[in-house]
């Protein structure tokens, strides 16, 4: 409890809160129109009084842009982690409760898909398939799912060594009893971490395939497609990069120190090294 | 003797398996490499003969033996896009991404290590916050970004480096390091964050062992203490670290090389995805995964050298 209460823990969940609420409630306080609305006569000015945040190449303003893009973020962010758990905890909980020959198949599967860099992984699905909202949830959820199922079958192979599993066999419990009231309860704390990190990790991968164009299309507000956008008026209007880059570096550092603080606090074994 | 064995079965277990998944993502695509040749408008009879020219009529398992015994002898195929040879066009670009690849690690070890030791010698002090908060930053940086505004201050208003473009490292060296070091900058970021942070706790666990304690009595001098004893013991996780992180790495070349226009491996396969160039895709895929999966049993057979322990494990 004392490391949540810690500075890093109360900037990195004022961050993470904010982040979420604005990601919530954008769409219903910004009119939809006010974020795609094209006004030429108003490119690429600074930031001012009119203009919070500028505005970009074809006269949308940025702070509303940003804004919503934070909500295309967080859904696809946190849809993403949940798919990769989806797939990733049941393979995990099977490798490592039943061992022997279900760990040894499905490891080599799971670590197949670990030689594929992420990125590059959730860059072909999302190419394969066809860039669209949808597909980057896909793409990003299959390429993180291996790394989800190699932390909970340890988990799952640290809790299953514990005497009160034997306990609960001796007593005649089921595998499926066992697993629900026993192993799940117990790889919570972790999966809790790992999910914190891996939204983290989701956001700059939906940034980093939308900039590359195999991510959300446009014309919905991105940060990574505010940030390709921007590429060609680097010279005349920097702002137009910084707006979005500083939106996504604040969100990923909040929910890294929210990450760091919630490991110390519900891992013991991490604590120790500090 | 038994260990290593078992390693190398593993390796070419998951090879033959990595094989197997970079052939099935064709079957992925809607349509077929021929429709993607020809175009969804083209003639049924033409479709038809170049399916059974390139044996798309074949059960799977007979396609995959063709496919892997002329990946096997060094034939990948034709790009679709760049209409050459994929051997040829990877050659290049394998050694252009080598460079930047090996330049990144050198700076983000020359960062990281210090660092990391800075902020763990002043554990909870302002240094370590200071050195934390560096490696957090770095951590939470999108590398384009961070490539973005290193091309805006380095390049656009002080002018020192080209912003982009690539020059080959065999016919002009100087040139060739010069397009190579903003990109290889941007990919070192994370890593040495990565790094930074690894450091800094195997530090801290070796600086809380006995030895230490030891050598702090007899006398010996704190800088001596960390960096003879404490750090020799401590390089060992920060550099299999370094060689995991290389996977991340090849991850992150196809963004950073796209955004400079750095003609190498990442940039290759963004072509190659962009354009859904199937072969080529299939090639890159393929020969970026063996190369992270080497990697990974280089460490592996290095740390077994290196520290008997693990054999005996």
């Amino acid at each position: 409890m004392r490391a949540i209460l810690s500075p890093k823990g109360i900037i990195g969940g004022a961050l993470v809160t904010v982040f979420a609420l604005v990601a919530i409630l954008a769409p219903y306080a910004i009119p939809a129109n006010q974020a795609t609305r094209i006004n030429i006569l108003a490119r690429l000015h600074p930031p001012s009084a009119a203009h919070w945040l500028g505005t970009d190449q074809l006269g949308r303003e940025l702070v509303w842009r940003v804004l919503l893009g934070a909500h295309t973020s967080l859904v696809i962010a946190v849809s993403a982690v949940v798919l990769s758990i989806l797939i990733g905890l049941p393979i995990g909980v099977l490798a490592g409760y039943y061992r022997g020959w279900t760990d040894h198949a499905l490891m080599r599967l799971v670590e197949t898909l670990l030689s594929f860099p992420a990125l590059l992984l959730a860059l072909t699905i999302s190419a394969v398939l066809g860039p669209s909202e949808r597909n980057t949830i896909l793409a990003i959820g299959i390429a993180f799912s291996p790394y989800l199922a190699r932390i909970v079958r340890a988990e799952t192979l640290r809790v299953i060594a514990l005497p009160f599993i034997e306990a609960a066999r001796s007593q005649g419990a089921s595998d499926s009893r066992i697993v629900r009231l026993h192993v799940l309860p117990n790889i919570m704390a972790p999966l809790t971490v790992q999910a914190t990190i891996s939204v983290a990790f989701a956001i700059l991968a939906e940034a980093g395939l939308s900039f590359l164009g195999l991510g959300t299309q446009p014309p919905t507000p991105s940060w990574g497609l505010m940030i390709q956008a921007s590429r060609d008026y680097l010279d005349i209007a920097p702002w137009t990069a910084l707006v979005p880059g500083v939106a996504i570096a604040v969100t990923v550092l909040g929910l890294n120190m929210l990450g760091d603080v919630l490991r110390d606090a519900l891992d013991p074994t991490m604590a120790v090294e500090g | 003797m038994s260990y290593l064995a078992r390693r190398l079965a593993l390796f070419v277990i998951t090879l033959l398996l990595i094989t197997v998944v970079t052939f099935l993502i064709t079957l992925v695509l809607p349509g077929d490499v021929a429709t993607m040749i020809l175009g969804t408008r083209s003639d049924p009879a033409t479709l038809a003969a170049l399916r059974e020219k390139l044996g798309l009529n074949q059960a799977l398992i007979v396609q995959y033996g063709h496919w892997m015994g002329r990946a096997l002898s060094g034939d990948l195929g034709v790009s679709l896009i760049f209409k050459e040879p994929i051997a040829l066009l990877l050659g290049q670009k394998i050694a252009a991404s080598t460079l930047l690849v090996v330049m990144s690690l050198i700076f983000a070890l020359a960062a990281a290590v210090p660092l990391g030791v800075w902020s763990a010698v002043h554990r909870d002090r302002w240094q370590d916050t200071v050195g934390s908060g560096i490696a957090l930053a770095g951590i939470s940086l999108p590398d384009f970004f961070w490539g973005i505004v290193l091309i805006l201050f380095v390049a656009r208003w002080l002018d020192w480096l080209p912003a982009s473009g690539y020059a080959s490292p065999v016919e002009n060296l100087p040139l060739a390091l010069k397009y190579a070091l903003l990109p290889s900058i941007t990919l070192a970021l994370s890593l040495m964050a990565h790094l930074t942070r690894m450091t800094r706790s195997a530090m801290l666990e070796v600086l809380g062992q006995d030895f230490v304690r030891v050598c702090r009595a007899k006398g010996l001098a704190w800088g001596a203490v960390i960096f003879r004893h404490a750090l020799r013991n401590a390089v060992m996780p920060v550099l299999t670290v370094a060689g995991l992180q290389l996977g991340y790495l090849f991850g992150s070349i196809i963004v950073v090389e796209s955004l400079f226009n750095f003609t190498g491996m990442g940039w290759l396969t963004y072509q190659a995805l962009l354009n859904r160039d199937m072969p080529l895709v299939q090639a890159t895929v393929l020969v970026i995964a063996a190369v992270v999966m080497m990697t990974n049993l280089v460490i592996d057979i290095v740390y077994t050298v290196l520290d008997p322990r693990v054999r005996l494990s």
